[in-house]
């Protein structure tokens, strides 16, 4: 049994998978459908363990891919996309390369090679390199080489791509007759193969899953009940006027003439989900119109999967809810870092300035020292050159209240000056 | 890691990747024989090596090239990550083929000492420790060539990265001396005058252990989508 629980794949913020829940039941061929980056590989790549998933957990019968890969690996048996094989080597090369891989013990591998070269039907090309073979042939080899060693999971992605009808009936058979006893996870883009093959399809969409059901039910669900496909042998024309007569035909679409017997089909819509063939039957043989089919019409499930996938809402409103409150959420936790960042960017300008200005004012303090020291070194060579003996003032203090002395001195000379000559 | 190593030993004696790694480096071998050692008339064994060291620049990246970087271009590393081997296992698979083809081709080189034998003495400690030595710069040089060849999907860049690295691990340390701890080959110079210390099997065997370990990490991560 294969579980995938709330698995999510994150990359960056790109979502590759969304929270998708399913379950593959034993014995079940299952149909993984969806439109090209909708998430089907990514999905089959957590399962097989080539990739981790972000978040979730996947369960492949009984044991969790993350923390037992080895078992889990023992279990499965993969066919990867676009069939990788290793060109170098043959058919049966390549074969035991993949069931020595898979740890199938010795005595066992030479039976297990032979009966799935046996069964893929690749008896006649076993010696051949891979790189010579045909398309068809390439991907019977990369089957081979997943179903080798009877694994009792088998996940297929894409097997059938580029192959043409006949190689893809020979593989849809290969796979339908591995299926009876095994369980099979298949992703495909051929509905009808799908629709033969699968007792179950999941359809995946923007990497979220969007309807799990049977082929039959997924047709059922969109099939327009009230449409009828009606072919007619109607010489006189008179068909549509049945919609006169029928006031529960909504519409009467004339759909093609066969050249051949003159024969006409229409589609005829109902307003109701009223059963309207018997009226129309009984019309008609009023009109002298001959019914020679007369069906609902049935949506196929190519129709069903573009139906249910063009018609889903984006988001419901619970998702949309969901999504507006992570944005939102993101939205403050950038703004958190931002103010974060900014804050420590301002203090370390702040510290970057202080430490800058802390070193002006060093180099300014220390200009100044060396100014005075060389004044003072200069002023006291001058002072021991003129005057051997100091007998001038001691400071520049003392200088300055020396000279402001002298400078009163002169200015009260002048002014007893001035008032003599008044006198 | 049998199985892996198994297939990688078919694939280089299937394709002409095995074939062109011995061939040239015997060609060249023989070339630098005869200008090293029978021009001179020398009869010593390691002088061939000392000049063939520079040979592995070239010649290694051939084998280490495709390692990874094919079986990620053509998807087939799915098979490999998809099965119950361990990427430890797979890993080491990989690099023990490559060292089997490079120990191939070192047997072959003891044509020459036989031929110097016939002709001289040669020194058989050094003759030992000289392929000792060689054989440890070659898993070397294997061990960061196949991590090159993790880390990208593309052959040629594989190839040209990995010279790009073995030429700056050569040329590095004479313009900038902080990086002789890089040069392998200056190392390996000692075992080829039969000195043969363990500090320089330390420094070998730790520098293939880490990219060996690298390369399983890249491995992990990129399973791990990071």
């Amino acid at each position: 049994m294969l579980q995938v629980k709330n698995v999510t794949k994150k990359y960056g913020n790109f979502y590759a998978v969304r929270n998708i829940n399913f379950e593959v039941n034993d014995g079940e061929i299952v149909g993984f459908l969806g439109r090209n980056g909708a998430g089907k590989t990514t999905t089959m790549n957590m399962i097989t363990g080539f990739i981790d998933p972000t978040e979730g957990e996947i369960i492949v019968n009984g044991y969790n891919v993350e923390t037992k890969p080895r078992k889990v690996k023992k279990e499965i048996g993969y066919m990867p996309e676009g069939t990788p094989l290793y060109y170098d080597l043959t058919v049966k090369e390549f074969i035991t390369y993949m069931a020595e891989l898979k740890l199938i013990p010795k005595k066992d591998r030479k039976a297990a090679i032979e009966k799935v070269i046996e069964s893929t039907g690749l008896k006649i090309v076993e010696n051949s390199l891979t790189r010579n073979l045909s398309r068809g042939y390439k991907q019977r080899v990369s089957l081979a080489g997943a179903i080798v060693g009877d694994p009792k999971i088998l996940i297929l992605d894409e097997p059938t791509v580029g192959l043409d009808p006949k190689q893809v009936i020979e593989i849809r058979e290969l796979i339908k007759s591995f299926g009876k006893n095994h369980t099979v996870f298949i992703s495909s883009h051929i509905l009808s193969e799908i629709r033969q093959i699968c007792d179950k399809v999941i359809i995946i969409d923007k990497g979220e899953i969007i309807s799990v059901d049977t082929p039959e039910n997924l047709e059922n669900k969109t099939t327009d009940t009230n449409v009828l496909k009606i072919v007619v042998d109607d010489l006189n024309n008179k068909f549509t006027s049945l919609k006169d007569e029928i006031p529960e035909i909504k519409e009467i679409k004339f759909v093609k003439e066969n050249e051949e017997d003159k024969t006409k089909e229409y589609i005829v819509e109902a307003t109701s989900n009223k059963d309207i063939r018997k009226d129309i039957f009984s019309s008609c043989a009023k009109n002298n119109v001959t019914i020679l089919e007369m069906k609902k019409h049935e949506a196929s499930l190519e129709e069903a999967f573009i139906k249910i996938v063009e018609d889903r809402p984006e988001y419901s409103k619970k998702e949309i809810e969901k999504i507006q409150y992570e944005k939102e959420l993101d939205e403050l936790r950038e703004e958190e870092k931002y103010k974060k960042e900014e804050k420590e960017n301002r203090k370390q300008a702040k510290k970057e300035e202080k430490a800058r200005k802390k070193a002006e004012k060093e180099a300014k303090e220390e200009k100044k020292e060396e100014k005075e020291e060389i004044k003072e070194e200069t002023k006291e060579e001058t002072q021991e050159e003129d005057f051997p003996i100091s007998c001038g003032p001691a400071t520049k203090e003392e200088a300055k209240e020396e000279m402001k002395e002298e400078k009163k001195k002169e200015k009260k000379k002048k002014e007893s000056e001035n008032k003599g000559g008044e006198k | 890691m049998l199985a892996v190593l198994k297939k990688e030993l078919k694939t280089y004696l299937v394709t002409p990747i095995g074939y062109i790694f011995i061939g040239v480096f015997l060609l060249i071998f023989s070339l630098f024989f005869y200008i090293t050692i029978i021009m001179p008339r020398a009869v010593n064994f390691e002088y061939l090596f000392l000049n063939g060291a520079t040979i592995l620049t070239f010649v290694v990246p051939v084998i280490t090239m495709k390692m990874f970087s094919e079986e990620r271009k053509s998807g087939t590393e799915q098979l490999l990550l998809t099965s119950p081997r361990s990427i430890v296992s797979i890993v080491l698979g990989k690099f023990f083929a490559g060292a089997i083809i490079i120990a191939i081709t070192e047997v072959f080189t003891l044509m020459y000492f036989f031929i110097l034998k016939y002709f001289g003495h040669p020194s058989l400690q050094v003759a030992i420790s000289t392929l000792a030595g060689f054989f440890l710069l070659s898993l070397a040089y294997l061990s960061l060539g196949m991590f090159v060849s993790s880390i990208t999907e593309n052959q040629i860049v594989a190839f040209v990265v990995t010279v790009g690295a073995f030429l700056a691990m050569w040329f590095l340390p004479d313009a900038l001396p902080i990086f002789e701890v890089f040069s392998l080959i200056y190392k390996f110079q000692n075992f080829s005058i039969g000195i043969v210390s363990l500090s320089e099997i330390i420094t070998f065997v730790s520098f293939i252990l880490l990219f060996v370990l690298l390369t399983i990490i890249v491995l992990q991560r990129r399973k791990s989508g990071k």
